[in-house]
């Protein structure tokens, strides 16, 4: 059945398992250890130890974006195979592979080695630079602009979720400084996201670079399901497009607060979140209009 | 500023309870003043910025986040109580909070 109100949302990436709301699915667990042996066989043998019931690799950041990938892939899979057919995809940050998965773009396969490559080849560019991201709740954009220019610190808005929610990303010790200097002008939250790559900032484009050229014989075609991206909430329409976003994805900021503006105005409203968190969910709550079903009802 | 009546402090408190019981999907009558809002009840804090939204809807309040924010670094917010304590001195001060420390 096709829903013209309704968006297939895929999460980034996610470590923590518990309560995960795919459990709940009916032939969840057997499509997603269906998908994870086979990654296993394509690109890491130790992807078939995972299980839920443990904190398989809660630092190994490349397995944590395997992981979650499969993920979503296998809740794309059986909602597709129910008959549910989004009238758009979108992929949240490095969720952008999966939603392409889900939108016919690329396969399995394909959408492993893309998270591969950009993994390695962002971490290549590092060099000696110590880099990270993190999370600002409770000041707006301005407020955020202002304490990094007053420092000249070398950190950039990588993402904006809702009104006063952001997402940070650039240098470990001026990151640090950004995020103590929020809470003392008054940020209800801020967090360290613990990852060693400040994904959408100006500092990966380097590594993008990189990525774009190593990228270039993998087979990607037009999406079937409207695909929009989440830097300047354009569809995706056609394989050049893709490859360019998929490179500006790893170093231009993104609008997620916008992102989900654009999709309303096309009058779809209904959100599933394809993957292990609830974290978009939650998010959505600031912004009106927007209802975010759980997956367990999907197939229920 | 406000003045705080035995209405809106029963209103403030009822509002809490049943956001906190409807976002972390708990019979109200497992939350007490004493209930922790994170170890308990696995909140976060964008329910807490939700929950000001609310307010700040419902009693048409003038004030900027980040003078709740300021307010609770010195003043953190552990149990439902404190956050219903908060909540009334935020609709009772506003945008003034900060200056009752002063």
């Amino acid at each position: 059945m096709s829903d013209n109100h309704l968006a297939f949302i895929f999460p980034a990436f996610s470590n923590d398992y518990n309560d995960h709301p795919g459990k709940n699915m009916p032939g969840f667990n057997g499509q997603f250890n269906e998908y994870l042996f086979q990654a296993a066989g394509l690109t890491d043998p130790q992807l078939a130890g995972f299980n839920f019931g443990d904190t398989t690799f809660p630092d190994d950041e490349l397995r944590t974006q395997y992981v979650t990938y499969i993920y979503s892939c296998a809740v794309s899979k059986l909602l597709r195979k129910s008959g549910h057919s989004p009238a758009i995809t979108a992929g949240y940050s490095m969720g952008i592979y999966a939603a392409l998965f889900d939108s016919g773009s690329v396969t399995f396969e394909t959408g492993l080695a893309l998270i591969r490559i950009a993994y390695q080849t962002l971490h290549k560019s590092l060099n000696d630079k110590r880099l990270g991201m993190g999370t600002i709740i409770g000041l707006c954009r301005n407020d955020i602009q202002q304490l990094i220019l007053q420092s000249s610190l070398r950190v950039e808005i990588a993402n904006q979720n809702a009104s006063h929610s952001f997402v940070v990303s650039g240098y470990r010790d001026d990151l640090q400084n950004l995020l103590e200097m929020a809470t003392e002008e008054g940020a209800l939250h801020t967090r360290d996201m613990s990852v060693n790559i400040s994904y959408h900032s100006g500092f990966m484009k380097e590594g993008a670079m990189d990525f774009a050229r190593q990228i270039s014989n993998l087979e990607i075609t037009a999406p079937e399901t409207p695909m929009i991206s989440l830097i300047d909430q354009i569809f995706l329409s056609n394989p050049e497009i893709i490859r360019k976003e998929l490179m500006r994805n790893l170093y231009h900021p993104l609008n997620w607060l916008e992102t989900m503006q654009v999709i309303l105005e096309k009058k779809v409203s209904t959100f599933i979140e394809c993957g292990p968190s609830t974290g978009l969910a939650r998010n959505a709550r600031f912004v009106d209009g927007i209802r975010f079903f759980p997956l367990s009802s999907m197939l229920s | 500023m406000a003045t705080i009546t035995e209405s809106i402090r029963k209103e403030v408190k009822e509002i809490v309870y049943s956001f906190f019981a409807d976002e972390c999907e708990v019979d109200i009558t497992q939350i007490n003043d004493n209930t922790s809002i994170i170890n308990d009840l696995d909140g976060d804090s964008l329910m807490f910025l939700e929950l000001i939204e609310i307010f700040k809807k419902k009693y048409q309040l003038d004030i900027e986040l980040k003078v709740i924010g300021k307010y609770a670094v010195k003043h953190p917010v552990a149990t439902i109580g404190q956050l219903i304590t908060m909540q009334l001195l935020i609709i009772e001060h506003e945008n003034r909070l900060l200056d009752i420390d002063q």
